[in-house]
């Protein structure tokens, strides 16, 4: 199998509660959105045009994170297709991050983006901080980079890898409306309030994302790179996705 | 790797905090995980954790959504939106998973405080010092005891802000009139949004938000609320976008507003308008109606032979229009609207007159078409008026009580409470009944329309007109820094005894001689009826998810203990109360005969499913008839008086373009905003009086999307995506067209001054060529003094510093959005 999430661009709405259910969930540090919302404005009053877009990481079927790793930290997951950092192999060296044409990742020791630094109102030796509201330690795993970040090393969005890789075997799609459904769905895609979110198997011909990636044309973001991101993008009638300028967030 | 070591460590962090550990066994609402971890490190435990599920209300809006608090081992760790809550549906805002947070802030007072330094001051440390629940209660009651022994119990105020229930809030009338003073309580609704309300009090007779069927409509023409942004139900808001942008047809939207909003951006279109001249705008989309014949005859009327005499300029003779469900039609187009013009409306808007007729014949032809707005146009001295221009194109649409169109919120079906405040009054209570105006001096001929007054109660008392405070208690509101212009708070609060019951430090508590404090909404059992929503009942229940987690009292009981320390009856009717969970349990027993509509019928289960709601709406209107739910469908037609009496509470039982509520108060409208008594009852365009003296620049301060209620500035996550579309990810800015910075030599990034003449602000400016380049943008969010270690000082400053104190007369709505500013380099 080979998950997937398709984004409706016509629905979102900017509010970036895909950006804090991730934080929270995920236990970020304030300011390494994970699951960032990108805002862009073109053009002069009266006629100005504001636009954004929502950017995951994109799971790539050929990620050039991968290939430029020295330790083998970063890894594709042949099983489902998941992009993640074993931070026991991580040495913060951030050859990823550079390599990444998405600019998802993080390096976990950054100062901190808004201060005080909450690390300091929260310590912790062995991890980054210690957060009073982080996950239960079974679902935390330093070998997929989920739970409270390591100190030194590199972090990103891993779909959500403890709750999907908890679904149960062959489902095409996880729908956070189903009741059955919903304990396994990424945060971000659960919490979406206007639902732009969706979330399923590509390799399933029969799934809801590929049926939305057909019909409404779905793209997928920088293309020409060969990474062939697993996040696809669906712009609406006549719409377009944002200039991508990761420099101008 | 070791994560045994790190729970050491958080078992230290709860023990610092007097956490406990387990979850009360006897809690309801609590659902099991019960399946299999498949994806465990090898050094998990042998045992996983049970999780449950807690059934809450979330507290950073006012929307009331629904949430599945997520607890294992006694601490709570996610939030989630909860499927079976109607508003939530699942989802949340993305303040909704901040909660988690807000439980644990590291800045919570540990338990009641009092005072020790008595001076009192901005820079004073109050050297707080902890005491028990008994120390504190009992210093309340003596003081209040020998106030009302004393003949003075009117000289004790209580003021809040976000009030929930009737476990809350709604405990205050009793509370007020047992002990004796018209000031239980001053609401915060006039800093709030009164400007609606009292719009569609003057039209359509309901003192109330609207309640909207958004999901089948076609067309929104929004004023000024920010739908995609702070509107509240602000997560169900983004559901219904989802929905009604992908459905077909697809609702088409037009916002009208004084900027560039995500809301604006994500619609059809956006119009911006000069600050305050919404009203003008709105009265030429009713012209444009009328003279095109657009509006809906059925609901509102035609005239006798079918002939549209609506032209432009020409009066029509009111005896030649049969008016059906509108009053004063052809009077209010006499007066108002005939002149109109989209021609007219562009001088004042600064919209092209082209823009507006698109838009109101869109508007015009497309059915449910609803308008709605909240503060955007209403937070000027002509707010009321253009609330009500605005309003009435829900009158010309036939939108009132129809599919996809308006009407209002019903209330739950509570039982009664264990005791009556009437069988309990003494001869002190009974002689302070209307003894004293209240201290706000709301319903007095100084205010005469108006609910509420909160933000002149400080230069009231320091008026001593009508008289001095002696003691005053908050409740979720911190007027001392939200009110408009605030700092004679500070000297109100010098002079008073102040009783704070947040459970965080903020600037009230700076001032405060006791801290009574509150628990954090997950540690909660309180009700939550809805707002206005989609009209049928609903009341929410929180349930808390963990044991207190510092020595705090919810709000209800504290009053409830205070209660029972008063001398006389009035301790009897609160022993009798006893508890807001007995409160509640009483209240939940309305629900015996009235089951919700996911089986709620008693207290039990309405802990277990979170909410008791019981739909449809009883009352719909077809074609110009009101209809009647008869268990089956819309199938009674209602008459005339039931109309009147349950639906358009108006003297005429019909929609008002011709108020007769102002009409009754003509000399006061005349007096206090140059409107000849003729013309008192039409919505019209009056110009605003801006405020704040020589500014050349509109200020218009609103709330983002992560604005969480008086803790966003706190909220270490909140801070770092405030204010997204510019890039205020660390302080807010203020949003600037180039030109008007350059012109003023302010550099993109720069630190600037703004001033009026209420005072100044530090703020960092941000380049925004979408902006109005004569109106500056900054949110109300940062330059606390007092809100925790991550609120203090962080820029812009607060936008109430520079914010006259001046009210719509009508609603007595505070003007935040009318002040006018200077900006230059810092």
């Amino acid at each position: 199998m080979k998950w997937g999430m398709v984004i409706d661009l016509e629905k979102c709405t900017g509010c970036q509660a895909c950006t804090t259910a991730c934080a929270m969930e995920n236990t970020n540090l304030p300011g390494e959105a994970w699951q960032d919302v990108l805002f862009y404005h073109e053009g002069e009053y009266p006629t100005g045009q504001l636009k954004w877009l929502p950017r995951p990481c994109m799971h790539c079927e050929d990620p050039s994170c991968v290939h430029v790793c020295p330790t083998r930290a970063t890894y594709k997951d042949p099983e489902d297709g998941l992009v993640l950092i074993d931070w026991d192999k991580c040495i913060g060296c951030k050859y990823c991050m550079l390599a990444c044409p998405y600019g998802v990742r993080f390096f976990t020791d950054e100062p901190a983006r808004v201060s005080p630094d909450i690390r300091e109102a929260y310590p912790d030796e062995e991890k980054e901080w210690s957060p009073p509201y982080e996950m239960p330690e079974h679902k935390q795993s330093a070998r997929t980079g989920v739970g409270v970040h390591r100190k030194g090393v590199v972090s990103k969005c891993t779909f959500c890898a403890h709750k999907i890789r908890e679904a149960p075997e062959g489902v095409s799609d996880l729908d956070p409306d189903d009741p059955e459904l919903v304990e396994y769905v990424p945060a971000c895609v659960r919490t979406c309030a206007p639902t732009a979110r969706y979330f399923g198997d590509l390799d399933n011909p029969e799934s809801k994302v590929n049926q939305l990636i057909a019909d409404k044309r779905g793209v997928r973001l920088l293309d020409h790179t060969g990474n062939r991101p697993q996040v696809y993008y669906l712009t609406g009638e006549g719409g377009a996705i944002p200039a991508f300028d990761d420099k101008q967030s | 790797m070791s994560i045994r070591k790190v729970s050491v460590n958080r078992r230290r962090f709860l023990q610092a905090s007097a956490g406990t550990g387990a979850v009360g066994a006897s809690l309801g609402g609590i659902a099991t995980l019960t399946r299999e971890s498949g994806a465990q490190a090898q050094d998990t435990p042998a045992e996983t954790p049970e999780t449950k599920i807690v059934k809450n209300v979330c507290h950073q809006c006012p929307a009331r959504c629904g949430i599945d608090v997520y607890v294992t081992n006694g601490r709570v760790h996610s939030i989630y939106g909860d499927l079976g809550n109607p508003i939530a549906n699942g989802k949340l805002c993305p303040k909704g998973h901040f909660g988690t947070y807000i439980l644990y802030d590291p800045d919570r007072f540990p338990g009641p405080m009092r005072r020790t330094n008595p001076d009192k001051g901005r820079d004073q440390d109050p050297g707080f010092e902890q005491i028990s629940w008994d120390e504190a209660l009992d210093i309340v009651a003596e003081r209040l005891n020998d106030l009302r022994a004393r003949g003075e119990s009117h000289r004790f105020a209580h003021f809040y802000g976000r009030g929930w229930g009737a476990s809350c809030a709604g405990l205050y009338g009793a509370f007020g009139q047992l002990y004796g003073t018209p000031n239980s309580a001053i609401g915060h609704s006039s800093i709030c949004s009164d400007g609606s309300k009292m719009a569609k009090q003057a039209t359509d007779g309901n003192y109330s938000y609207s309640a909207y069927d958004y999901r089948n409509t076609n067309y929104i023409l929004n004023f000024g609320a920010g739908f995609l942004e702070a509107f509240r139900p602000y997560n169900y808001l983004m559901q219904i976008w989802g929905h009604i942008r992908t459905k077909s047809p697809k609702t088409r939207v037009t916002t009208v507003d004084v900027r560039l909003t995500t809301t604006g951006a994500a619609g059809d279109r956006n119009v911006i308008v000069r600050p305050g001249s919404d009203a003008a705008f709105a009265l030429a989309v009713a012209h444009v109606m009328l003279t095109e014949g657009l509006w809906d005859r059925e609901f509102a009327g035609d005239f006798e032979d079918g002939r549209n005499r609506f032209a432009a300029g020409e009066e029509v003779d009111p005896e030649t229009f049969e008016e059906n469900w509108v009053s004063g039609l052809p009077e209010w187009w006499n007066a108002v609207v005939k002149d109109a013009t989209p021609e007219w409306a562009s001088e004042v808007t600064g919209v092209r007159a082209d823009t507006i007729t698109e838009v109101a014949r869109e508007f015009g032809t497309t059915r449910p078409a609803m308008a709605l707005f909240e503060r955007g146009p209403t937070a000027h001295t002509n707010g009321t008026y253009a609330g009500m221009a605005i309003h009435a194109l829900n009158a010309l649409s036939g939108s009132m009580f129809a599919e996809g169109g308006l009407m209002y919120q019903m209330g739950p079906a509570y039982g009664p409470p264990p005791a009556e405040a009437d069988d309990y009054m003494d001869e002190h209570a009974s002689e302070m009944q209307d003894r004293h105006p209240r201290i706000d001096m709301a319903g007095t001929e100084r205010w005469p329309l108006v609910a509420n007054m909160m933000q002149e109660v400080a230069l009231n008392h320091l008026a001593d007109d009508p008289y001095k405070l002696d003691t005053v208690m908050f409740y979720l509101t911190n007027p001392v820094f939200t009110a408009p212009d605030p700092t004679p708070w500070e000297d109100m609060l010098r002079e008073t005894f102040v009783i704070d019951t947040s459970p965080f430090p903020g600037e009230t508590a700076v001032f405060a001689d006791l801290i009574l404090p509150d628990h954090t909404y997950l540690e909660r059992l309180q009700d939550t009826p809805t707002y206005p929503f989609e009209g049928w009942p609903m009341t929410a229940l929180r349930t808390p998810a963990v044991e207190p987690v510092h020595d705090t009292k919810v709000f209800g009981d504290i009053l409830i203990e205070i209660g029972k320390r008063i001398d006389g009856p009035m301790g009897d009717y609160y022993r009798e109360i006893d508890s807001t969970e007995n409160l509640l349990r009483h209240l939940a027993e309305g629900f015996r005969d009235e089951p919700g509509d996911n089986g709620v019928n008693d207290f039990e289960s309405w802990k277990e499913k979170g909410v008791w709601y019981r739909k449809p709406y009883l009352w719909k209107q077809r074609r110009g008839r009101f209809y009647e739910w008869d268990g089956e469908g819309y199938n009674r037609e209602m008459t005339e008086d039931e109309v009147a009496e349950t639906l358009f509470k108006t003297p005429s039982g019909k929609f008002e373009v011709k108020s007769q509520l102002l009409e009754q108060h003509a000399d006061y409208i005349e007096r206090e905003l140059d409107v000849p008594p003729e013309r008192a009852g039409f919505p019209q365009y009056i110009p605003p009086r801006h405020t704040g003296g020589e500014g050349d620049l509109h200020l218009v301060t609103p709330k983002t999307a992560c604005h969480a209620e008086g803790r966003g500035a706190n909220l270490p996550h909140a801070i770092a995506v405030m204010q997204p579309t510019v890039g205020g990810n660390e302080r807010t800015f203020v949003e600037i067209h180039p030109d008007t910075a350059r012109a003023r030599g302010i550099e993109n990034n720069g630190r600037a001054v703004m001033r009026s003449d209420v005072g100044e602000v530090e703020c960092v400016v941000r380049y925004y060529p979408p902006a109005r380049p004569d109106t500056l943008v900054l949110p109300m969010e940062h330059g606390h003094w007092a809100q925790g270690r991550w609120a203090k000082e962080r820029l812009s400053g607060h936008t109430g510093y520079v914010t006259a104190n001046v009210s719509d007369p009508l609603s007595g709505l505070a003007c935040y959005y009318t002040g006018k500013v200077t900006i230059e380099p810092a």
